[in-house]
Formats: C-alpha cells, structure tokens, sequence
C-alpha cells in the first residue's frame, strides 16, 4: 500500500518550536518504551495481548518505528490509571485485561486447539470477529460479556495506544505536538510548511520532497 | 402640474451646473491662472512625491508578499502585485535620482501599471470576501483577503503619476486642476482608506493596547487639516496640516516598532517567527502611513508655492 | 497566597474550583468574606506543566475510579469531568453561549419539563458579566435571541472544519454564526492569543483559554480566599441542630478537619451528590439536603451525537479551537420538531486518539478496516450536537458499595434516554446528514451514542418538596450549606452549560452578600 503522507515524520519536528520541553520529555519517553517489556502480564498473557495488538493495529511490516502497544498498555495496567468510568457489566480494569486475555486463549483452544497468539491471521480474524458480535461461549468469560469487553475495553485501550505513537501520526498525517507554535493556514487545502504534504495522485514525489523540508 | 418636455429639463438642470460650478470656482479658484514655478524646484517636488511612491509600493511588497505566502500564492495572480510593486519601487528609486526636470516614459508606464493592478487587485481582493460564507459580513472583512490592501498601490501609481506630471508641467497642474490641491485630495483619501484598513484589523484586535488608537486618530486629523488647509489659504492651518502629516510619517515608522513589539506578545515570540510574523500584526503595513504623509508635505508645499506667488 | 488555620471557622469553605466553585470564591473573597476553596486536583501552571500530547494531559480528568450503567451508559473521564484546580474548565472546549430565555420557563412557556425559579432578564445581566470577565471572542450580531451586549474580543478566524458547518448552513437556508469561545482572539494582559494548535480539550498551553484556572481564580487570591489544592473532601460535618460546621478532606495522606460557618458544595453532578449522600449521618440517615429525596436524582447529560463524512478537500480539523462554528437554529426554532427541546450543533476537531477509539468503538472497524478509515483524518469533517434531555428520576447518582482509593464510596451513574430524547437525536442525525450532503461529503455515517456534560442532580426550585435548593443554591434543608454547579439546573437546554453555571455563581454570590448585610445569614 503507498503511504499517504511519504517522508513525513512528526519526530523531525521534534526541536523547532513545534515542539516545548514538557513535550519533548513525554514523547522521548514514550517513543523509549521497550516493546518486549511488560510487568503487568505473565508470559501466556503477553504472547496473547501482542497477538491481539497486532491484529486489531496491522503495522506495516517494513515500518522502521512501530509503536510497542503491548508494552504501552501493560504499562497503563501495571500503573493502574484508569478513564474514570467502568461499564457496570465489566471488572475493574486489570480484572478485566486479565480474564478476557485468558478467555480470548481459552476460545481459541477450543476453536482450533492452539493459544491465540499461534493461529493463522484468517483464524484470528474469525474468532475476533465472533467475541465482537458476543457470539462467544467460554466459561472462561465469567460474567463478563465479550462483546463488551472487546469494544470497550479492548478495542478502546488497544487503539488508545496506538494513536498515542508518533508512528500513527505519521500515518494519518497529523501534525502532532503544537506549542509553542501552533498554525497559521486554516481554510481548505491549506498547510502550513511544518505540516505533512499529501500525495495526491501524481504528486507522490513533490509530497516527498514537502515531508522531508517539514521541521 | 404643467409637464415640461424632457429635453428642456434636462437642458435647464445642465445649465444650473454650470452656474454653481463657475460659482465654486471663482470661490475657490480651482481654475486659477497659471503661475510658472522653475524646473528645479518642480522636479524636487517630483522626487518627493517619487519617494512617497517608493515608500508606498515598498510596503505593498513586503506586506503582499508575506500575506500571499500567508495565502500559500493559490492563484497564480497572487504573484503580480509583487511583481509589479518591486518594479515600483525600482522606478521610483529611479526618479528620486533622476535630476533631469522631465518624465520619463517608463517610469510613467511602471506606475499606469501600477495603479492598474492596484485597482484589479482590489477587485480580487472583494470578490474573496464575497464568496466566502457570509458574504460582505465583519468576519470576513476580518480574514479574507484585505480590501484596503491593494489600494496602497493603487495610490502609488497615482502618485507616481502625479511625480510625471509636476515634472512636464509648466502650470504645475494635473487633469487641469492645482496639482497641490489635485494631490492633496488624493492624499487625503487615501489617508481615508488606510485609516479603514487599519481601523477595521485594530478593532478586530479588539484595541487591547492603547497605541492601537494612534493610526485612527493622527492621520485622520492629519488628512482633516490637510483638506482644510487647500481651501482656507493661511499659514496657522498649513503649519498645522505640516505637523499633522509629520507626526503621521513617523508614526508610520514608529508603527512597524509596535508590530514588531506586537509579534512578541505572540506565543514563542520572535523565536517563533515562522508562525508569528503571520499571525501577528503586520510588519509592513504601517509605512503606507508614511508614503502618504510625505505626498501630503508635498502637496502642501505646492500649496504653499501657489499662495506665495 | 493568604493560608487560613483550619481550628478557625472560616466563613465559605467551598468544595470545588470549578465554573461553579471557582467563580463563586472569587466573588465571595471580592465581597469581604473568609473564604477557602478545596479542590483534589492539583493547581497547574499550563506554561510549564503541560504537554502537547493527548495520552498524558488525561492528568487533567477524574479518574477515579466510576460505574456506569442505564440503557445508555455515559462516558465519564476526559468526556465532562476535571481534577484539577479550576475543574473541566482547564480543558473544556470554551464554548461560552447563553440559555434561550424561554428556557428559564419551560414549563410555562413551552409545555415540557420544569420552569427555574430565575429570571431570564436578571440572568442576562449576569451573562453580560461572566462574558466579560472570560473575554469572550464573538460575532458583533448574534443571530438569535435578545439583544446581548458586543463580546469583548472578535471572533476567531474559521477553519475548514467551520466553513463546512457554514456551507451547509447556508445551503439549507438557516442561520450559523462564528461560536463566542472563552480563548483569546488577541493579547490580554500578560495573556497570549491563541495559536491555534488545536489541543485546547487536552488543556491549552498557550494560556490563551480563559479558564476559571486563569480568570477568576487569580482575583480570588487576590481578594484572600485560599486555594487548597489536592485536598479530597470526603464528607461535610453537621452539628445537633443540623447546621454545617465544617469539611473533613484528605490531604499529605491525612484527613483534616477545616472548620467553616458555611460550606457550598460545588464537585459538579456526579461528586455534588456523591459528597453529599457521603456525608449521611444519624440525623441525616439518607444523606445531607436529601428530605426531598432528589440528590442524585434528574441527572441530565446532553446528547452529544454526531454525523460525520469525509471532504475532497483537505481540511486537517486538528488545527484551530475545535468548534469554531455554530448553529443554534434547532435551539430557537419551533416548528418542525416532534420533539420538546433543542440542540445547537457545532463544527469538531477530534485529535487521533480521539478520533481513534470513536471509529473504534462507534463503528466497530479494527485491524485494516480501522487503518483505511483512519487515513481519511485530514479529510473528515463532523458535525455533533449539544442536545436537550429531559430530566428524569430514573436517571441518577448512587453510591456502590465499592471504595475509592480514599476510602470512599464510589459513585454509580445510571443513565437511559427517553423517548423525547430519542425522537430529538433522530431529527438532529437528519438534518446534520442533509447539512453534509449539500456540501459533497461522502462515507457519511452517524455516531449515535454520545453525550456530554452533567448536569441537574440536586436542581433548585420553588417548593422544598420538589427541589434540593431555592433560586440562591441555598439548602432547603441546611440553611448554611449551598450548591453551586450544574448540578442545580433544573434543565439542560441545547447549550453547552459552562456559562450558565458562572452566571448563577455570579448571581449567588450576590445574593449571599445582600443577605448577608440584611442579616438574614445567621452565621456570618
């Protein structure tokens, strides 16, 4: 698939004045994440929700930076931050990551006799496609239903993540960090030179050359 | 009522003009006899009003060129106003050197140009408000393209024209009239529109700092006295339209300053000039003030010539 | 900052620095009286403390830990809460509009609901002085409504988010009109203008927004009262005859005692009642200004549904305030409606996390599907309301047996749309989609379940049986404990309820000092 924003990288912006210390010390640190380390999750766990992270956010395989979710995730759970609110069907959130990882295994060793994290993508897809529409039936679930954990706790955090990385922003062409300086250009088709240049069809190349001045 | 014919009505409300323009005139003697003022002294004249066109087309330059970057140059057209006002520019500097007491074809060619483009460029600048939602409403006479912004090359092609003119003319007069008077009407005006353009963008920055009053209270005062001063011969009221047009040129300086302090209440400050030489007041804009008080100081002294001799 | 004993009664203690809280400390301080106002947030400087990042500025949110439930669910968190001083005004979206007068008497005037015990008249000079204090950005004609005074700062320039709000508008022949914001449109004092980097739900770092934080709270301290930050007040102390004596808050791990003539609770309506069911005691078994049985009863969220679409053209909605356009038309318009009520809706400028988890979580795309969806950002656009519900007993504030990291019952939210309700967002998701369509978007689709702010839990009233406070935030119960947020709306309107409250903050303020020379406020 062409990338819509070539060349663009929110981290070249990083020491202009898009940029202020306060942000650049969240982002270093965010982008520092290692991505196989986890406190939270034990090992069967961890092989579970990286499975899961990768498939709910397919990043590209040849991206240089990928965002570590897994890692950003167990570190969420193992701080214990929450949103402020819980469905009343669902856990607290930790209670929750932990049965429904153990569930998402569980249905999947009783679908086709393997841990999630070993089935093929098409099987993946299906069983995930299934615990979104509820029609899942493991004991392992409890009283949690999985429809609701998978939209508002697993689809929710997994993406949450995601779009916290600058390799998603690079990817949605969003300008990312803005302060100091903010924006100029508001009106349609507009972009000022610190943002990402779209390619448009046929103008891949003057796009490229626009992302790689971005700073 | 008795009808009268058509003809006759119109033929009779003809003549009345005439009477009360003959009447005005020998009121104020637009059409006073010639009087013949030396080469020399014309061409300083010339070169103070080439000057003024310098200083107009100048900040047309700058300040079109850094809001049609703004505008990221859409429309190809965007282009022509720096165009033309750098070539402004170059033949005023051109005049202000000349010392030979005469136009010059291509002088006077650059500012027809001028002024052409001033007037088309107005004409694009309305119809960017217009077509935007809202229409002719404050928002976009806040945002969309300025509408007073060509007229600042506008008037320097009028003005440049009227350098050429005193320079060929030895009755010192354009389009038949004074050419004290002529220019300081103009000069008056414009001093009318750029106070607007100023007026509308200080109250869309809401007056928060009380210089921002200075540009719409000095030159209109100025313009007032230097209208004033071209129907009511007298020294007190020249001497005082000189010092109303002075404190407006420097105040045209003195305006870039406050923009300049004005960018640095920005956030980021000057260090962030990409986004605030933008968004901040403009810096070129003031100097227009400038161009203008010294076409008036111009006028005034053709003013002056004429009640001496 | 002058620091008041806490063995000495001081003579407001306020629970709360948020619209409510923060506004009335000021004006309390500025009118002579000892005052300390107690937030559990902590007192940030945007310059220095916050990031341009969405995933960190959740410092700003309340996120202890909440249930949710109803037919309806709502989200709570980043959505409508704030723990921080100067409450959800550190990072709400500054949309700063008046109620129709004719909501002041709904049931009079227009047949649903209840009527306040305010007048709008009187009500509009108190929005005169909150606008002016906010120094709101704002169109020089407002297109609906009574004549209102000229806002302080002109409007902001629009985006291209706006301009399709405006488009669509014009197509559809109704009124839009740049929104009056709480940011700067040009320098205030030491404040910058707004840069328009488009963060301001995540808190703005510009100081541009004029939040409670940097408005009222400045004079607060200026005029004495004392900000007690961090400080999580758990219950409110009462005496044999049933009066307010003091507040019992954490605070460095401990809890305090802080004595005070009168306490006004102002935590917003989910912490309002929480605070005040809390605090029951033998005399007070189902909680404190609970005869009428009402706190936590009649929450009202608004409806906060959306229809979106994506542009041929770019419009890169992350750049500029989010809601930079307005229509009030379904707000001031009655014909046509099947419904009671009215909603304004407003241009949007999600940021990707947000944008995110709303495909996510609306639409249920994920893996591919999600990311396809998600390249369209620069060329989404949205258009979302701020719709009208009805109160409803059914729809409340209870205390689960669960316990927070204080020690404190948690707060369970229960909330359902009626059918009023329904019938409202299907006419909104209607005409938005026309608003869309006349203006080429396509891939329109509609968000259907979002609300947003809170409001109404212990509404003021005429009748003590029917309301927990009268016109002044005064407890019917407790003459020396008040209420003062959103929590004593009797109703909601289609307007976003940031100025109102201040307004009443405002009005309450006054009328607490003019009895107060009349002597008619026995403990002061």
């Amino acid at each position: 698939m062409t990338e819509r924003y070539p060349g663009y990288n929110v981290l070249h912006k990083r020491n202009s004045v898009s940029w202020n210390d306060q942000t650049r010390a969240v982002i270093d640190a965010r982008c520092g994440i290692d991505p196989d380390f986890h406190q939270f999750c034990d090992e069967a766990e961890w092989k579970t929700l990286r499975s899961l992270c990768d498939h709910i956010i397919p990043q590209p395989l040849d991206r240089p930076v990928k965002a570590p979710i897994a890692a950003i995730i167990d570190q969420k759970l193992y701080g214990g931050k929450g949103d402020g609110y819980r469905d009343a069907h669902l856990p607290e959130q930790d209670k929750a990551w932990r049965l429904g990882l153990a569930a998402v295994d569980a249905e999947a060793m009783a679908a086709c006799e393997k841990p999630f994290c070993e089935l093929s993508a098409d099987q993946q897809h299906w069983l995930l496609g299934k615990i979104q529409r509820g029609q899942a039936s493991s004991e392992a679930w409890q009283d949690m239903p999985p429809a609701i954990f998978f939209a508002k706790r697993l689809l929710h955090d997994i993406v949450s993540a995601y779009y916290a990385h600058p390799a998603s922003w690079n990817e949605i062409g969003f300008g990312g960090p803005a302060s100091p300086r903010g924006y100029v250009r508001m009106n349609f088709d507009r972009r000022d030179p610190w943002e990402a240049a779209e390619a448009s069809p046929g103008r891949e190349d003057q796009a490229r050359v626009e992302n790689e001045r971005v700073g | 009522m008795r009808r009268v014919p058509a003809a006759e009505a119109r033929r009779r409300a003809l003549a009345s003009l005439q009477v009360t323009a003959r009447s005005l005139n020998e009121k104020y003697s637009l059409n006073a006899p010639a009087r013949t003022p030396d080469p020399e002294w014309r061409n300083a004249v010339g070169r103070k009003l080439n000057l003024s066109s310098a200083l107009l087309s100048l900040s047309v330059l700058a300040d079109s060129g850094l809001e049609h970057y703004r505008g990221s140059f859409q429309n190809r057209l965007m282009y022509l106003p720096l165009a033309v006002s750098a070539a402004t520019v170059a033949a005023s500097l051109f005049g202000i050197a000349d010392a030979r007491a005469k136009s010059h074809a291509v002088r006077d060619g650059l500012y027809v140009l001028a002024g052409l483009t001033g007037a088309t460029g107005l004409g694009f600048h309305g119809y960017n408000v217009m077509k935007r939602p809202g229409g002719l409403s404050w928002l976009n006479l806040f945002y969309a393209a300025p509408v007073g912004a060509p007229m600042a090359l506008l008037l320097a092609g009028v003005l440049g024209r009227g350098a050429e003119r005193i320079r060929d003319d030895e009755a010192c007069t354009i389009l038949g009239y004074p050419a004290g008077k002529a220019l300081g009407l103009v000069t008056s005006a414009g001093l009318a529109g750029t106070v607007a353009e100023a007026g509308l963008l200080h109250f869309r920055g809401a007056f928060q700092n009380p210089g921002m009053f200075l540009p719409v209270v000095v030159p209109p005062a100025a313009a007032g006295l230097l209208t004033t001063a071209q129907f009511r011969p007298g020294n007190i009221m020249r001497r005082a339209a000189k010092l109303g047009l002075r404190l407006t040129a420097l105040l045209g300086f003195a305006g870039v300053g406050f923009h300049a302090y004005g960018i640095s209440r920005n956030m980021g400050g000057w260090r962030n000039w990409s986004q605030n030489i933008l968004n901040g007041p403009p810096l070129p804009a003031p100097p227009s003030f400038t161009g203008l008080a010294l076409a008036g100081l111009a006028a005034l002294s053709l003013i002056e010539r004429g009640s001496h001799d | 900052m002058h620091e008041y004993p806490e063995g000495q009664p001081v003579d407001f203690a306020i629970i709360g620095t948020g619209a409510g809280g923060g506004t009335l400390a000021c004006k309390l301080a500025e009118y002579g009286f000892s005052v300390v106002a107690f937030d559990a947030g902590p007192y940030w400087r945007p310059l220095e403390d916050f990031a341009s990042d969405e995933m960190h500025q959740s410092k700003l949110y309340w996120t202890d830990p909440r249930i949710v439930d109803g037919d309806n669910p709502i989200q709570l968190g980043a959505n409508n809460s704030g723990k921080s001083v100067g409450g959800s005004t550190v990072h709400f979206a500054m949309v700063s509009l008046r109620f129709r007068p004719e909501w002041f008497k709904s049931r009079s005037q227009l047949g649903y609901a209840v009527d306040w015990p305010l007048d709008w008249r009187e009500m509009w000079n108190y929005y005169t002085e909150v606008e002016q204090v906010l120094n709101i950005s704002g169109p020089l004609r407002y297109p609906w409504g009574p004549k209102r005074p000229r806002y302080p700062y002109r409007p902001h320039e629009l985006n291209a988010a706006a301009l399709v709000l405006a488009e669509g508008a014009e197509a559809l022949g109704i009124d839009w009109t740049p929104t009056p914001l709480a940011t700067l449109s040009a320098p205030h004092g030491l404040a910058h203008p707004c840069v328009y980097r488009g963060m301001c739900v995540i808190g703005c770092s510009t100081n541009a927004k004029q939040s409670v934080l940097l408005t009222w709270l400045p004079r607060a301290l200026t005029a004495g009262a004392e900000i007690r930050d961090l400080a999580m007040v758990g219950s409110i102390e009462h005496d044999h005859a049933g009066l307010a004596t003091g507040v019992h808050y954490l605070r460095d791990g401990r809890w305090r005692f802080q004595r005070a003539r009168n306490v006004v609770v102002a935590g917003y309506a989910i912490e309002t009642p929480r605070l005040l069911l809390n605090s029951a005691s033998a005399k007070f078994p189902d909680g404190l200004a609970n005869s009428s049985g009402l706190v936590g009863k009649n929450l009202m969220v608004q409806s906060n549904q959306a229809v979106w679409g994506v542009m041929d053209r770019e419009i890169r909605s992350y750049k500029g305030p989010p809601s930079l356009a307005i229509t009030e038309h379904w707000n001031y318009t009655d014909e046509g409606k099947d419904f009671h009520g009215g909603y304004s809706y407003m241009s949007q400028g999600p940021l990707p996390i947000v944008w995110g988890t709303t495909q996510a979580s609306k639409r249920g795309l994920w893996g591919q599907a999600l990311l396809d969806a998600m390249e369209n950002y620069n060329h989404q656009v949205g258009l979302k309301i701020v719709g009208e519900t009805l109160p409803r007993e059914r729809n409340r504030v209870t205390l689960s047996d669960e316990r927070d990291q204080y020690g404190l019952r948690i707060p369970r939210v229960t909330y359902s749309f009626c059918d009023n309700d329904k019938r409202l967002i299907a006419h909104s998701l209607k005409f938005m989609r026309q608003a869309l369509e006349v203006v080429d978007a396509h891939d329109i689709w509609d968000e259907d379940d979002d609300t947003c702010h809170l409001n109404g839990t212990a509404r003021m009233g005429d009748d003590p049986a029917s309301s927990v406070v009268n016109a002044d935030c005064r407890c019917w119960d407790i003459p020396n404990l008040w209420i003062c947020d959103g929590s004593v709306f009797p109703t909601v309107g289609g307007v976003n309820p940031s100025l109102t409250i201040q307004a009443i903050a405002c009005r309450t303020a006054d009328r607490i000092r003019a009895m107060a020379r009349r002597g008619e406020l026995p403990s002061l």
